[in-house]
């Protein structure tokens, strides 16, 4: 079927400016056929996009769009959602921008439970920078900012999530642009703060010093590192350590809102309702 | 404004008022001595009129939502002190450079760094001028009385609509904490004074955000209405969309500093007290002023004709008038709770070297007996 | 939806202005439909070429894996697609092991 991309694109912005095989452009058709297949108007959604190649995002829909200062998009996005609860919001940020120097919004994005897509693009490093290590730039991988090799240990963005409180929480890769095109509209039905970690190719900045010249050897390397989470869930701690599981990892629809939670402060404040108390919520602490 | 509604309230708690009366429907901030009562005060009157207020994670997370919000059309406000102000420093550069409209309040603390978090002091002047890296035109307004820490968050909520840009209104600690009687203007007086930001209505093709005359600011649509545009930071086209054209970016920064430079009149705005005869010129702005007021009695008194010249508008500072007047008094004398950072731009806009200054800077207030002392030593 | 018709007896086709040449269609492709050429005024000397439509299967990897909306494929309703056989296969390896160009002394197996 020849999807007609061009309805929600920016079309005078075309040609991407990313690099040839970048898998961000993979990312962006498969949340434009995602946003089609749900039949969301351009005027009822915003998009935020951070720094970064992946903040380019933002330039190419046809929507209201907003490009923000680096590690922030969550923050923004929760001063548009707030103020007009009824819209749609999503976020697109890379692995620096949401788990460096954003890591705090991110935390209290998840925390909060807000109805905002969050949508991680982690290409493993800094790449629009030009090549500096990024929270999940594997350690040994060469780096511009460590060229005698990276020593900076990484942590998995879902598992934060999930401890932070995200209700929804998947991953997906660019090598299955229909799975991820389901977890975002998983993800944007989903009522609460949708975390989705998309694991993308950087063959440029990534790639290219640490033997993966090409975007298919990327790619491969990326299939390599992530297994699905049904065969995850069997394999022991020291096969895990090296995997990181896709698929919809955690969707919890019982916790309450942010947006819907302060409707409940509004109602309280207009005598429709009496205080807020701890009866209100299922988790005492 | 004509007053005539009598309140008995703080400098926070005015504040607050004042921005919801105004019109603001969103608050973002983060708890700081001494500017938290402005959010605890909000954060109960927005929601009763359907607004929202979110107290965030960080400094930095409480100016983003504010901008978030004003982007997608709302009158929003945050709340903070001088270390808050050096947080949200680049957040606000993106808001002069996106021109989103919002209203920054610093009550100002002991600074620098932690400082002295429950003292006066005014050491944010310079600071407001420039919060951010980069070329841009500060506007900020400072409160010299308790009524003005209403009324200037209102004028502050109108000029941010008409130059589509960040507006900082300073209080400082003692105002803030202050607890007296104000004179309002009531609140119809307030409703019918508000000028909202402009609006394009004509065809979304026909719709280019960032393209005006070179000393007008951009109209900006509220979001989810049709006009679908872009926001950056970066330099941008005219649909605000990212590039570096020699010319465009050229203009964009002139633009900047002319849509606020060009029309200064608007924006400007000081006290003269008892300037008429003054033989000596007291500058003085903020709860100092107050004290200053106190000491030109006392010198009246004692045949000492001192007047004050008081900035409400700090930046762009009133430099003309300023300047009128030190060209014709000898003793000019600048009174401030800093090492002195105003007194820096009296010398600039007179082009005087001799200026002389009162300066006070552990945290205490200056006492009338200070200033009446002072000026007797000129 | 939001679907674009395929030009007539087209099972797939290409924007060569958007197309940077990252071989990943070619790659993806597992019946030796698509190859790069040599194009000097392209950013990498190279752009895509559908060389044996007749081979498409309407598997629609190209489309999916294309990160630049520079290559689209036919729905099943407008072409019919031939199935994956060992001539194709051939081909595809071929081209595979080429960089991504069909060798030009390439003969067609059967």
């Amino acid at each position: 079927m020849a999807f007609n991309y061009d309805k929600y694109l920016r079309t005078e912005k075309m040609p991407t400016l990313w690099c040839w095989g970048c898998g961000d452009g993979v990312i962006l058709k498969s949340f434009i056929r995602a946003i089609d297949k749900l039949g969301i108007d351009k005027d009822d959604m915003c998009l935020v996009s951070g720094i970064g190649c992946s903040g380019r995002f933002s330039s190419y829909v046809d929507m209201n769009t907003v490009h923000t200062t680096h590690g922030r998009t969550i923050a923004y996005a929760t001063g548009i959602k707030l103020a007009n609860p009824t819209k749609h919001v999503v976020c697109v940020a890379g692995d620096g921008d949401a788990l460096a120097i954003g890591g705090n919004h991110t935390i209290h994005g998840c925390r909060r439970n807000i109805n905002i897509t969050f949508i991680l693009i982690n290409n493993f490093i800094y790449g629009l920078t030009n090549s500096q290590t990024s929270p999940t730039t594997p350690q040994g991988f060469w780096t511009v900012s460590q060229k005698v090799g990276n020593i900076d240990p990484t942590f998995d963005a879902c598992e934060l999530a999930m401890a932070a409180g995200a209700s929804f929480v998947a991953r997906e890769t660019v090598n299955s642009p229909k799975k991820i095109e389901k977890v975002i509209i998983e993800g944007i039905k989903h009522k609460g703060f949708s975390f989705i970690e998309v694991n993308s190719n950087c063959h440029i900045n990534l790639g290219r010093k640490n033997k993966m010249n090409s975007a298919m050897a990327n790619l491969d390397w990326i299939d390599s590192i992530t297994v699905s989470k049904k065969k995850y869930d069997t394999m022991t701690p020291e096969e895990q350590m090296n995997l990181l599981p896709t698929g919809i990892l955690k969707q919890d629809t019982e916790v309450r809102e942010y947006c819907d939670m302060y409707e409940e402060i509004k109602k309280a404040h207009q005598g429709q309702r009496g205080k807020i108390t701890q009866d209100d919520f299922e988790k005492k602490i | 404004m004509s007053a005539t509604r009598e309140v008995i309230s703080t400098g926070n708690e005015l504040a607050a008022i004042a921005a919801v009366d105004a019109g603001c429907m969103f608050f973002g901030g983060y708890p700081l001595t001494p500017s938290s009562e402005v959010m605890h005060v909000i954060s109960d009157l927005l929601p009763a009129k359907g607004g929202a207020s979110i107290q965030m994670e960080d400094e930095i997370a409480g100016i983003c939502t504010v901008i978030g919000a004003s982007m997608s059309g709302v009158r929003a406000l945050t709340a903070t002190s001088g270390p808050g102000m050096s947080l949200k420093a680049e957040n606000l550069g993106l808001a002069q450079m996106a021109e989103t409209p919002l209203v920054c309040i610093n009550v100002m603390r002991g600074g620098p760094s932690t400082g002295l978090p429950t003292r006066v002091s005014q050491g944010d002047i310079l600071q407001s001028k420039n919060p951010s890296h980069g070329d841009y035109k500060s506007i900020t307004l400072c409160a010299g009385n308790l009524a003005e820490c209403y009324t200037e968050v209102v004028r502050a909520f109108n000029i941010a609509d008409r130059f589509m840009q960040p507006v900082i209104v300073l209080l400082d600690e003692t105002l803030g904490h202050m607890h007296g009687k104000a004179d309002l203007p009531t609140i119809e007086a307030v409703e019918a004074g508000i000028v909202p930001r402009k609006k394009f209505d004509g065809p979304a093709e026909e719709y280019h955000p960032y393209e005006c005359g070179p000393t007008e600011p951009a109209t900006l649509n509220p979001m989810f209405e049709g006009y679908r545009y872009h926001f950056t930071g970066l330099h941008h086209d005219k649909n605000g969309f990212p590039t570096e054209e020699i010319e465009t970016c050229r203009k964009l920064i002139q633009r900047l500093e002319d849509k606020v430079e060009a029309h200064k009149d608007e924006i400007e705005s000081y006290e003269e007290f008892m300037m008429d005869d003054a033989d000596v010129m007291i500058i003085a702005y903020g709860s100092v002023s107050l004290a200053a007021k106190e000491a030109i009695k006392h010198l009246r008194e004692d045949g000492i004709k001192a007047g004050l010249f008081r900035p409400i508008t700090i930046w762009p500072s009133p430099d003309t008038q300023m300047k009128a007047y030190t060209d014709k008094i000898e003793k000019v004398l600048v009174v401030e709770l800093n090492i002195g950072q105003f007194h820096a731009e009296v010398q600039r806009a007179t082009s005087r070297l001799d200026i002389e200054g009162l300066f006070k800077v552990n945290g205490r207030a200056i006492s009338p007996y200070e200033i009446v002392a002072k000026v007797k030593e000129l | 939806m939001a679907v674009i018709t395929a030009p007539a007896n087209t099972p797939v086709w290409v924007n060569t202005d958007r197309c940077k040449a990252c071989d990943i269609c070619v790659d993806a492709c597992p019946a030796g439909v698509l190859s790069m050429q040599a194009e000097p005024t392209s950013t990498l000397g190279a752009m895509i070429s559908v060389i044996a439509p007749e081979s498409c299967i309407g598997c629609n990897e190209c489309e999916l894996s294309c990160p630049d909306f520079a290559i689209y494929v036919a729905d099943r309703k407008e072409f019919k697609f031939a199935k994956l056989n060992d001539s194709s296969r051939a081909r595809q390896e071929a081209i595979a092991n080429n960089k991504h160009r069909l060798p030009a002394d390439y003969k067609e197996a059967n």
